[in-house]
């Protein structure tokens, strides 16, 4: 038996509004740092 | 305070820098605290903060785009509070 694909169609009645590229754009904060503490490691070297 | 694209800062004479793989390694003789510097271009603007006006200054000398710099201000304003970075 041979698989069967259905495609649904919709219709898009609403009007599409593009976004504009400033308003999309996404900043996204680098790590540069990281900070650990070596307090409490004492016997550990 | 925080530390600011205006501000003038260098590296506090108490820390020494290790380079790494991944970037360095700063280390606070004073306070002990480590911090990783995890990209080669914050290792370059810590240890050039010194030689320019201010934070800005740096930024262009290094050459790091300005997209990045809030990344870069809220990373020397880290370090100012782990005192790895001093206020000149």
């Amino acid at each position: 038996m041979e698989p069967t694909e259905s495609v649904i169609a919709t219709k898009i009645t609403e009007p599409i509004t593009p976004v504009a590229a400033s308003s999309a754009r996404v900043v996204v904060e680098e790590l540069l740092i990281e900070e650990i503490s070596i307090d409490g490691m004492c016997g550990v070297y | 305070m925080s530390v600011t694209l205006d501000t003038a800062c260098e590296l506090d004479p108490r820390v020494s820098l290790r380079a790494e793989t991944f970037g360095a390694l700063a280390y606070h003789y004073g306070n002990r605290k480590l911090v990783f510097l995890k990209h080669p271009d914050v290792v370059a603007v810590v240890r050039d903060l010194s030689r320019h006006p201010t934070l800005a200054d740096t930024l262009i000398a290094v050459g790091v785009h300005p997209d990045r710099w809030p990344s870069f201000v809220a990373a020397v304003d880290s370090l100012h509070s782990s005192e790895i970075v001093r206020v000149r």
